[in-house]
């Protein structure tokens, strides 16, 4: 039972992201700069981190760039988002297991939103072959900054309202003691 | 909720990201061809594309008090001669990169450094 409730819940958080990830495409960007975005998806992949660990956010975040992709049917865009997601889902996770004392989701979610623009950038010159696309690393680390904050709390949020409802579910813990009655 | 971590990360991200821009200013772009534009009283008066294959050049250029002199040697550029009685623009020596002038303020004269961007324009015709 445990071990299906851990495959919905998993399964829930990749559907919810493949939705934020849709929504999100649809929200026009202010910036002249591009791949930027708001990376709302980022918050299942957070949470995924944040209750399991490297491997379910691994799983989270692949799922959900596929699926994304073939929603929003630019499947040329996969290449970058997947390489940014596995990249920044790695470093998150290191980040998540190793400093859980000195940042909070807050910062792991900044963490998260740099190293995604960062590999971004370094796909697309790699695809380009001119590494003069580095100019526009600054401007998506900072606008990255400010969406990595909102990502971040709203995980924050998220996390422990879903925390308070597990425990009174039982979601984690003796639930097998009532199957076997 | 916001530890202290959070808020030395951010910060230390600003200051990174600000510290990438910088290097790209002065640096300028790796990229794109580079021009040497000499301007005379704001009026563009000789465009000259640099580069390792271009020519050593000497330019003559009319001022207000004469002439002065403009050297072009593979990718930078120099002020070789002078009217002006302070003769700061000769001392200023080389310059190569995109972005650098040298400027003679009594002949209102200017050499200016520029690269095409055609690193944007590639940019523009991708699609996400």
């Amino acid at each position: 039972m445990q071990k299906h409730r851990k495959k919905i819940f998993l399964s829930l958080l990749v559907s919810f992201g493949s939705v934020l990830h849709f929504i999100e495409n649809m929200i026009p960007v202010p910036f002249p700069v591009p791949g930027a975005k708001l990376g709302l998806a980022n918050i299942m992949s957070l949470i995924a981190i944040a209750f399991y660990g490297l491997k379910e956010g691994l799983m989270v975040t692949v799922i959900r760039s596929i699926i994304g992709a073939l929603l929003s049917g630019s499947f040329s865009s996969l290449l970058y988002s997947m390489t940014g997601g596995i990249l920044s889902t790695v470093v998150m996770a290191f980040a998540y297991k190793h400093f859980k004392n000195v940042f909070s989701l807050v910062g792991i979610s900044l963490l998260g939103g740099v190293t995604h623009n960062f590999a971004q950038v370094t796909v697309a010159s790699l695809i380009l072959s001119t590494f003069g696309l580095y100019v526009y690393l600054p401007f998506l680390m900072i606008i990255g900054l400010f969406t990595g904050l909102f990502t971040g709390l709203a995980a924050y949020f998220v996390k422990q309202n879903l925390e308070t409802t597990f425990i009174q579910l039982d979601f984690f813990g003796e639930e097998q003691s009532n199957e076997t009655k | 909720m916001i530890t202290k971590g959070d808020k030395v990360l951010f910060f230390s991200i600003i200051l990174l990201s600000f510290l990438i821009f910088a290097g790209f200013q002065v640096y300028g772009f790796a990229e794109g061809k580079t021009y040497v534009l000499i301007e005379v009283d704001g009026k563009l008066f000789q465009k000259i594309s640099l580069g390792q294959t271009s020519p050593d050049l000497k330019i003559t250029v009319p001022v207000k008090t004469g002439e002065n002199v403009v050297e072009i040697e593979k990718d930078r550029v120099r002020m070789l001669f002078a009217q002006c009685p302070d003769e700061d623009c000769v001392r200023q020596g080389w310059i190569s990169r995109p972005g650098q002038m040298i400027v003679c303020l009594p002949n209102k004269m200017v050499i200016k450094i520029q690269s095409d961007k055609s690193i944007k324009q590639d940019v523009d015709e991708i699609v996400y």
